[in-house]
């Protein structure tokens, strides 16, 4: 009786087990979406801000600045606008992933030459206002955290409410694979 | 027997290969036009970027410029008083360099065609060195000029040339380099930048705006005595309309 209830608790517990974890990717997506899309939509509507802000960080020469400051904002949303509808879900979170591993490196590199600016990753000049402290270790922590989840959609891509699940493209690996052999079978025969 | 078995085995493969190839297609047209708009929304975006971040150009001359006794300079047409436009501005501060080189034509059009009277208040707002040195140096060599027009072709000059904020830049020989090609013409400019003349009287003037205007850093962009968000200052477009409206 008692080896039965625990049988199927574990069987239960075993089957909504996966459901569980796509929804874990479906919640780091909005989160790591959401952070993108108003950090980009911040930044695009003044691109000489952003620029100034790059600059702020002292890591790029002049020409890959003005690029950056430009790009950067689109490159956001757009990334942003993929992880939110789940298409194409690893691919996107790949691409957050790298952005905020660089969002990282310049923070960081940024706190260690003893810069005092502000991120400027939800728009602004990235200088600090009289008075202001710099924002470092919080920076830091938010982007790591973000990192986390872009690793976690990288990992665990299938998640609900994605178009790449109502299209039949997660976990279609495998079927390719099984197509594969079977293909070969077929052949022999 | 046998040969039905195998033929429905093919058959069942046969559209399980049907299924997955229709599968692989819908995965590259969904590819195709996932790529084909996301390309189409990137160009989109970068072009009305661009648009936003475009300077203006200075279309035709210059309103009448005029050096103050305190060290302000004023651009505005004869006649117009409103709306003032005031910029806090650090010759050493790279996002007045950044202002200048984006919203300063704006600024320029919007006096000459009589829209605005526009008042520099160049300061130094750093405490550090290098930069302190630096901007003391550019402020006050930018003191020795007494035409308004040559000032604000020196001003313009020394962003052009502003050096990075860790070394030591605007020198002497420098500062009056520039001001030949600006064309500065002050009969004693030479020397009333290697004297360093003007820095006691700039550095009064900048403690003194800075504890009256209140100002937190630079470029602070000041209409009508309000402070204006940088997201307008910096938007040419966004700064024209904001200036315009005021004088409505």
């Amino acid at each position: 009786m008692v080896q039965l209830a625990s049988g199927t608790s574990v069987s239960e517990r075993l089957q909504p087990a996966k459901p569980a974890l796509s929804w874990v990717t479906t919640a780091a997506r909005v989160v790591l979406a959401g952070v993108l899309i108003v950090a980009g939509a911040l930044k695009i509507g003044a691109p000489a801000l952003s620029v100034q802000a790059v600059r702020a960080y002292q890591l790029l020469p002049d020409s890959v600045a003005q690029v950056v400051g430009y790009g950067l904002p689109v490159l956001e949303i757009i990334t942003g606008l993929l992880l939110l509808v789940g298409l194409f879900t690893r691919a996107a979170a790949v691409v957050g992933g790298v952005l905020m591993v660089a969002f990282v490196i310049g923070i960081a590199s940024a706190w260690a030459r003893g810069l005092r600016i502000d991120c400027g990753c939800f728009g602004g000049d990235g200088t600090l206002a009289a008075g202001q402290d710099p924002n470092y270790f919080w920076e830091l922590l938010r982007d790591f955290g973000l990192l986390v989840c872009a690793a976690w959609i990288v990992v665990r891509p299938a998640s609900r409410f994605s178009l790449d699940s109502a299209l039949g493209f997660t976990g279609e690996r495998e079927t390719t694979d099984e197509d594969g052999s079977d293909e070969g079978e077929d052949d022999g025969a | 027997m046998s040969k039905r078995t195998s033929e429905a085995a093919r058959a069942r493969i046969a559209a399980q290969r049907e299924t997955l190839r229709k599968q692989e297609q819908r995965k590259r047209v969904t590819m195709i036009v996932t790529i084909a708009v996301v390309v189409v929304i990137a160009v989109a975006f970068a072009v009305w970027s661009v648009r936003q971040g475009a300077s203006e150009k200075v279309a035709g001359g210059l309103a009448p410029v005029t050096v103050q006794e305190d060290g302000t300079v004023v651009m505005a047409k004869s006649g117009v008083t409103a709306p003032v436009v005031d910029v806090f501005e650090d010759f050493q501060c790279p996002a007045c360099k950044q202002f200048e080189e984006t919203s300063g034509s704006t600024l320029k059009n919007l006096a000459a065609e009589g829209k605005a009277k526009v008042v520099y208040h160049p300061i130094t707002i750093f405490g550090q060195e290098p930069t302190k040195g630096n901007s003391l140096r550019a402020a006050s060599a930018a003191r020795c000029v007494t035409d308004g027009q040559q000032w604000l072709a020196y001003h313009d000059k020394l962003y052009k040339n502003q050096p990075s904020e860790t070394v030591t830049g605007f020198t002497a020989d420098e500062l009056i380099k520039w001001g030949k090609e600006a064309g500065v013409t002050a009969p004693d400019f030479d020397n009333c930048v290697r004297e360093q003349r003007n820095v006691a009287a700039h550095q009064q003037f900048s403690e003194k705006t800075m504890s009256t205007q209140k100002l937190t850093g630079t470029p602070t962009i000041k209409l009508d005595g309000k402070d204006l968000d940088t997201s307008v200052a910096f938007v040419p477009n966004s700064l024209r309309e904001a200036v315009e409206s005021a004088g409505k």
